[in-house]
């Protein structure tokens, strides 16, 4: 897959990129690559600078050092008229209506305004596009938010936080939107705190701790970096000595009533189970055990706060 | 252009407080142009109290006289501060609902941003400046015998130097407004110079070496809003030390454009180095 995905168009390239507010290092020479089609995550704790990497290649933000290039041109207003962006929180006038706002941003990207019924219903705001934003819920400002986004059907999606102070009905409903934009084939590139976001919605991740990049590749060589199982049986010290025999056999944890195997390699459980039965024990517990995305990204953090007071 | 002033129009025609205060300012501008003559021949009726020989009332609508007359008093500094105020919160309205990060996103360059402010600007200085002409001519017409082209038009020239006081004036709020970004800190800072800073400052100055061309007279806000330096009422100039001003000095046109060019520069500059 990933011999395929050299050839893909690259949408943005970040090299080197560095910015400090003061005494903070806000991002410390990051590059990152992402290509046509993907769904990127970028990924780490409030003040890993996501925000601050976002807003630099969206021209808001001027960068100390490092450079990067949006669909392999120079940063110019043309290329961030093909990026439809989200940017922390939903901006707008409060005293122009929904409709009167998405006119503005129309006429900025040179975009018929017959387009912004659709991009409203697409975001189901169709029905209050001439109510104030000021009357808004936050929930429907951040749809606006992401409506305005959509407009002009751009390249690139831009998402800072989209569901960050969200019920969990709004967060569903920008979800859903998410999905149904990326099924589209438009990349999208999304910053998050929040794990299990970049784990439903993203095929790519790069992890951010203090800005420095910690872990970039695709959300599923991450979310099961390694596997282990669970087993018990009546015997126990014989199912260690049988374990001990498996060609993938790795190190074993014993518990009182159960041992977590761990193998060098990925082991199919139907497999493991077969093994066992032809050396003649019936097992009875056998349940695999996934690394989270979660874990290894707690493990990651931990690893780098480490290396950094080392 | 064309592009940017519909932008800029849909940031507005809709938006209230831009109206209200605009409507506040041409009723400040109307009740000043009127009151001006009914309190100056008020202040005649008392003086004639104490003189035995009584000074004759007076008129601010003959022309051409009424030129400079109404560009002086329309030109005052608490009726100026309306429009600048207009700016001040159309420029910091954009850094309030970070409507100006967005703008920028989705691709408008930061010159188009100035531009589209600049151009308000512009429009709303040729507006006012449109209005009070026609007033003038409306009133000029309906108080003086004159009918004649030239008898009419001969002082007109102080009517650019309003477009320029007004014009330079919106640009000193336009510069406090994108160099401050916040609405209340920036109309804070403007009316406090404006009304007290600097006319203080000038007095201090002045007051040791009371000769004409002293530095005091180039401090930005006095340049911007004394182009019409002196209405043209004789017995004032009589009584009170008014000097008598007949025309609209090219230098006293181009002092205040100067000012407005280093700030629109300096804005410029700032816009292109600070971040969003």
């Amino acid at each position: 897959m990933d011999q395929i995905s050299i050839y893909l168009e690259t949408i943005l390239s970040i090299h080197g990129l560095s910015k400090r507010y003061g005494r903070i290092q806000a991002v410390n020479n990051l590059s990152i690559e992402i290509k046509k089609g993907q769904v990127f995550g970028i990924l780490g704790p409030n003040g890993s600078g996501k925000t601050t990497t976002l807003s630099t290649v969206l021209s808001l933000v001027s960068a100390d050092t490092g450079s990067f290039e949006w669909f392999g041109n120079p940063p110019c207003k043309e290329n961030l008229k093909r990026i439809g962006s989200v940017i922390e929180s939903p901006n707008f006038f409060p005293y122009l209506t929904a409709f009167q706002n998405l006119q503005i941003v129309a006429q900025i990207r040179g975009i018929q305004e017959n387009k912004i019924d659709e991009v409203l219903q697409a975001t189901a705001l169709y029905d209050r596009r001439n109510s104030y934003f000021r009357t808004f819920s936050f929930g429907m400002k951040q749809r606006l938010a992401v409506a305005s986004a959509l407009l002009g059907d751009p390249d690139v999606m831009i998402l800072d936080e989209p569901t960050n102070g969200l019920d969990p009905q709004g967060i569903a409903g920008i979800r859903e939107i998410i999905l149904a934009v990326a099924a589209k084939g438009i990349t999208i590139i999304l910053a998050s705190h929040l794990l299990d976001e970049v784990q439903k919605i993203c095929s790519h991740v790069a992890v951010l701790n203090k800005g420095n990049l910690l872990f970039s590749g695709k959300v599923s060589d991450v979310l099961v970096v390694s596997d282990s199982f669970e087993l018990a049986s009546h015997n126990i010290p014989e199912l260690v000595k049988i374990l001990s025999l498996h060609p993938k056999f790795d190190r074993v944890e014993e518990n009182t009533e159960t041992v977590v195997a761990h193998f060098k390699e990925h082991v199919n459980p139907g497999e493991l189970n077969s093994f066992f039965f032809e050396k003649g024990m019936t097992l009875s517990h056998l349940c695999e055990r996934k690394r989270t995305l979660e874990q290894h990204f707690l493990e990651l953090l931990a690893e780098n706060q480490h290396d950094q007071t080392a | 252009m064309i592009r940017l002033l519909k932008i800029e129009f849909k940031k507005i025609l809709t938006y209230k407080v831009f109206w209200i205060l605009l409507g506040l300012y041409f009723i400040f501008l109307t009740l000043g142009i009127f009151l001006a003559e009914f309190m100056i021949n008020n202040m005649i009726n008392n003086m004639n109290k104490h003189f035995p020989i009584p000074f004759a009332h007076i008129t601010l609508y003959f022309f051409p006289d009424i030129w400079q007359n109404l560009t002086f008093f329309a030109s005052i500094r608490f009726i100026l501060i309306f429009p600048a105020i207009v700016i001040i919160i159309l420029i910091t309205n954009e850094f309030t609902y970070k409507t100006i990060r967005q703008n920028i996103a989705n691709g408008m360059s930061r010159n188009e941003f100035l531009l589209s402010k600049l151009q308000i600007i512009f429009l709303l200085s040729v507006l006012i400046t449109l209005i009070l002409a026609a007033s003038i001519i409306i009133l000029g017409l309906s108080h003086s015998d004159t009918q004649d082209f030239t008898g009419i038009f001969r002082k007109s020239a102080f009517i650019f130097g309003f477009f320029i006081e007004i014009f330079s004036f919106m640009i000193f709020a336009f510069f406090l407004g994108f160099m401050i970004r916040n609405t209340g800190m920036s109309i804070a800072l403007f009316v406090l110079y404006t009304l007290i800073i600097e006319p203080v400052i000038y007095f201090l100055l002045k007051i040791p070496s009371l000769q004409p061309n002293h530095i005091s007279t180039y401090l930005p806000i006095n340049t911007m809003i004394r182009i019409t330096e002196y209405p043209s009422i004789p017995v004032l100039s009589k009584t009170m030390g008014f000097q008598i001003q007949d025309h609209v000095s090219f230098l006293a046109c181009m002092i205040p454009l100067i000012y407005s060019a280093v700030m629109i520069g300096i804005v410029h500059w700032s816009m292109h180095k600070r971040d969003l």
